[in-house]
């Protein structure tokens, strides 16, 4: 039955921008500090006090919407969205609606089956975030308590089209769209920690019809995940109210994370927008432009295409290494250094980066550098060391930053390659074993294991395995 | 100290030792500049006992250049209007050389008149908003009354020009028109619109033709022109200024600052009854009206938007043939001093307005069109940026009546 009916969805995310300063004043965005502290006549909007549009809110909101692919505007204005609330300290929030600074832009997602699609953008535009509120409801006064830290740090809000039609597909943009903005260097989108917010439009029609029905907005999720499992309630609760008449009115739910549910919050409120006098158009052109533009790193889809055909890595393990800038990063100069690309891109995975997070660190803060990195695994591809003596130095270069050769001369784990040496180890535990040599020749292959077993213990691991058999299986002919 | 002219004032006003280009001026500012220090109330219970924490962008200037602020004189709500305005009063008790007042729809230039000097209201974005409290910011214009035009031009130039605090104003400020033209004082022609004089009294129509009679006598060409537009001025101001002002006056809500009215039960009802108390008539019925448009008509708002850029580029057109317009400053029939409902105040100030509107300079003149109980004041303007050539006109006839006359 569920199948007679699909979802239209569309997604509204407000980002907060990494900047120093507010978006117009220059007071420090950090929202997390003791309450009010950061707060100037401007922010707080006392009389006789201009806006004064912050650059570099405009360079990382265009930044961002370079990242999702979209065309900048020419000329863009600020608003005002009129509304009355403590949080907002002039009656009217600053934001762009008649003029936004980006449209037109898309991401290209993959669906279950691995089919692409393409999500459009509608608009990316930028707008102060508002103070926050602290209701104290206990004892005999019920106090409301405004903190101003928050008002005016700046934000861009990005509008898809009702491209998206399940659950699924939301999360796969989500996790797209972050992994971009992130890499643009502009906001760290995390949902959890409140710097990145995300609405869902959700409406239902028959299945195949191109009927818009009402939506519904649904609001506070804080997670991906959360987002996703709010808008399958949603989709199932609006199918229900299709099949039992129930009429579907436009309004905003809330995501309930405990109860699983949306219930009802207020009717949607639409206040106008009126363009601001104060705040200057924006122009946004030609060098201006193409300077922002070239500070634009490359996004991690094309990167992990770049991957595979410059590094011939496999798919897997390009897209794992383009996901996160810094590990990128990392990977490249890695192999800068002339550490093999494969063999880097596998160390990293299945060895560096678990030892790191066991230690609690990560790639920027450790103290193994790509070079020292590459070092490690050109004495390994060199067969100055084996594959079981390299994890062990891996462990020692983490914790310390002496240079590489120091700590592999110190703590012996050069690999024992010398065929003079090899042999000589050999011939005694031929000697010390007579058995287990008698067996082997009468046809027990297993013997062979036990006698190099006992070799590689004589050289504390250190012997070069292939060469260490070709000795042994030498002698023992 | 507070008096009946002044909200504040200067036992021993601030002064460099009399240094300064406008060393030993007296200077009033209205109490909606802030002066560092100052009740900067604006004439509003919604900024009751507000003090100003810096000094507007006008005012550090005249500090520096030598002026002595004596006081901060009273207002009407947010200088809406010229009700309970008590700078013409300074004038007149010679307390003071220089005033300045925001100009919103011809305050400056009417309460010159009314004080028996001279008004002139800048091209907009030529002085630094930083510091005004304001209520229509895009028409808003830090104004300066002076009994001599020298004076006037002084001010002019020492608060005039950019200011990174009011990022509004044009990058770089632009230069003044004409500042090193060629053209002189000489051969100036003036309009005056058909509109304009169909729509004046018998009174009026008596005294402004005998004022443009007077200019002709100094050598300027007065011609006759028709702009149909003419009425739309109104109406556009109207619209536009009362959405700003709603907007401009939703940041006083007791929360930071300010009136906030107690016994309520919540925050709901405490920024309810505090609004409802800070504001009275007529500003509350144009921040009403404002709201009305904002949010039940919006298409209205944005037609007036339309038709003040189409008011803007006939006007400036006007230029290419023309060095000034001229207008009475005030009606015979409606005394802005007393203008109180929003019915008077845009009769009161109809002819002072437009440019407000279009952000052009205007000068006010006075003495040159007395009618049988005042003065209609005779009112040039310029076109945007034209402001020093304008104060150079002005100034040319000044001298040329006197020595006509």
């Amino acid at each position: 039955m569920k199948n007679d009916y699909e979802a239209v969805i569309g997604l509204e995310i407000h980002v907060q921008l990494n900047c120093e300063t507010k978006m117009f004043c220059a007071c420090p965005n950090r929202p997390g500090d003791e309450p009010n502290r950061n707060t100037c006549p401007i922010c707080l909007w006392l009389p006789g006090n201009l806006p004064r549009f912050s650059e570099e809110a405009l360079e990382k909101a265009i930044l961002a919407s370079l990242a999702l692919e979209c065309e900048i505007q020419e000329e863009s204005a600020f608003d005002q969205k009129v509304y009355y609330y403590p949080d907002l300290p002039k009656g009217y929030q600053l934001s762009q609606f008649h003029m936004p600074l980006a449209k037109y832009g898309c991401l290209t997602i993959a669906d279950e089956s691995g089919a692409k699609r393409e999500i459009r953008i509608r608009k990316v535009h930028m707008e102060e975030d508002v103070a926050r509120l602290v209701h104290e409801n206990e004892g005999r006064t019920p106090v409301s308590l405004v903190d101003f830290n928050r008002a005016g740090v700046p934000l861009v809000e990005i509008v898809t089209e009702p491209d998206l039609c399940n659950p699924g597909d939301a999360m796969e943009f989500l996790k797209a769209l972050i992994r971009r903005i992130r890499t643009s260097g502009s906001s760290e989108c995390s949902m959890e920690q409140g710097t990145m917010r995300v609405d869902a439009n959700v409406s239902i029609r028959p299945r195949g019809s191109d009927e818009l029905n009402s939506k519904v907005e649904i609001k506070n999720m804080n997670s991906i995940r959360n987002v996703g499992d709010a808008i399958a309630y949603e989709i199932r609760r609006q199918v229900n109210c299709f099949r039992t008449g129930e009429p579907i009115v436009i309004h905003t739910r809330l995501w309930d994370p405990e109860k699983r549910v949306t219930s009802p919050m207020r009717g949607k409120f639409e206040g106008p927008c009126v363009p601001d006098p104060s705040v200057p158009r924006i122009v946004v052109a030609g060098e201006y432009l193409q300077r922002i533009r070239n500070l634009l790193p490359e996004m991690p889809e094309m990167k992990a295409e770049r991957f595979v055909k410059d590094y011939g890595l496999t798919r897997e393990e390009s897209l794992m290494l383009s996901a996160e800038r810094g590990l990128s990063e990392y990977f490249e100069a890695a192999v800068s250094c002339d550490a093999p690309p494969r063999l880097a891109a596998q160390w990293i995975s299945a060895h560096l980066l678990p030892t790191l997070k066991e230690r609690g660190e990560t790639l920027s803060t450790s103290l193994l550098t790509p070079e020292r990195f590459a070092g490690l695994l050109l004495m390994l591809e060199h067969d100055e060391i084996n594959s079981s003596t390299a994890k062990e130095v891996l462990k020692r270069i983490v914790e310390s930053d002496a240079p590489l050769g120091e700590i592999v001369e110190q703590g012996g784990y050069r690999q024992v390659s010398s065929v003079e040496e090899l042999e000589v180890i050999v011939d005694r535990v031929l000697e010390e074993n007579i058995s287990a040599v008698e067996n082997y020749r009468k046809g027990a292959s297993k013997a062979l294991g036990f006698l190099m077993g006992q070799a590689m213990q004589a050289t504390k691991g250190k012997a070069n395995p292939l060469r260490l058999k070709e000795i042994m299986m030498r002698k023992l002919e | 100290m507070q008096s009946e002219i002044f909200c504040h004032s200067e036992i021993s006003p601030h002064s460099t030792n009399g240094r300064g280009l406008l060393a030993n001026l007296r200077v009033a500012v209205q109490s909606g500049i802030s002066v560092r220090g100052w009740r900067t109330e604006a004439g509003c219970q919604a900024l009751q006992g507000f003090i100003a924490l810096e000094d507007a962008t006008a005012v550090e200037r005249l500090k520096l250049a030598g002026a002595r602020l004596a006081g901060n004189t009273h207002t009407s709500e947010m200088g809406f209007g010229l009700y309970r305005d008590t700078a013409p009063k300074a004038f007149r008790e010679g307390l003071v050389d220089i005033a300045l007042m925001t100009d919103t729809m011809g305050e400056a230039r009417a309460a010159a008149i009314s004080a028996g000097v001279c008004g002139f209201k800048p091209s907009y974005g030529q002085v630094s908003r930083f510091g005004l409290v304001g209520l229509v910011p895009s028409m808003d214009c830090c104004s300066i009354l002076g009994s001599r035009l020298k004076d006037i031009t002084n001010v002019f130039n020492v608060i005039r020009g950019g200011d990174d605090r009011d990022p509004s104003m044009p990058d770089p400020v632009s230069p003044l028109l004409n500042a090193s033209s060629k053209r002189t004082v000489e051969h100036v022609t003036a309009g005056v619109f058909t509109q304009c004089l169909q729509n004046l009294s018998v009174t009026e129509l008596e005294a402004f033709r005998a004022a443009l009679s007077r200019l002709e006598r100094t050598g300027i060409a007065v011609t006759e022109l028709s702009f149909d537009d003419f009425e739309l001025f109104r109406v556009a101001h109207h619209v536009i200024g009362s959405v700003e002002a709603s907007s401009s006056c939703g940041k006083f809500d007791g929360v930071r600052y300010g009136h906030r009215a107690g016994g309520s039960k919540n925050w709901n009802t405490m920024y309810l009854k505090s609004r409802a108390e800070s504001f009275s008539m007529p500003l509350k019925a144009y921040l009403f009206q404002g709201a009305y448009f904002q949010f039940e008509d919006y298409a209205a708002f944005e037609k007036a938007c339309k038709i003040r850029s189409v008011l803007i580029t006939g006007i400036q057109r006007l230029f290419d043939d023309l060095d000034i317009l001229v207008f009475p400053t005030r009606r015979a029939s409606a005394n802005p001093g007393s203008a109180n409902t929003l019915e008077t105040l845009y009769h009161a100030f109809s002819l002072t307005l437009p440019s407000n509107v279009t952000g052009q300079p205007a000068l006010a003149l006075p003495g040159l069109a007395p009618f049988e109980g005042g003065d209609l004041g005779l009112q040039i303007a310029g076109p945007l940026f034209g402001d020093e050539r304008l104060l150079r006109i002005a100034e040319q006839i000044v001298q040329d009546v006197e020595g006509t006359e």
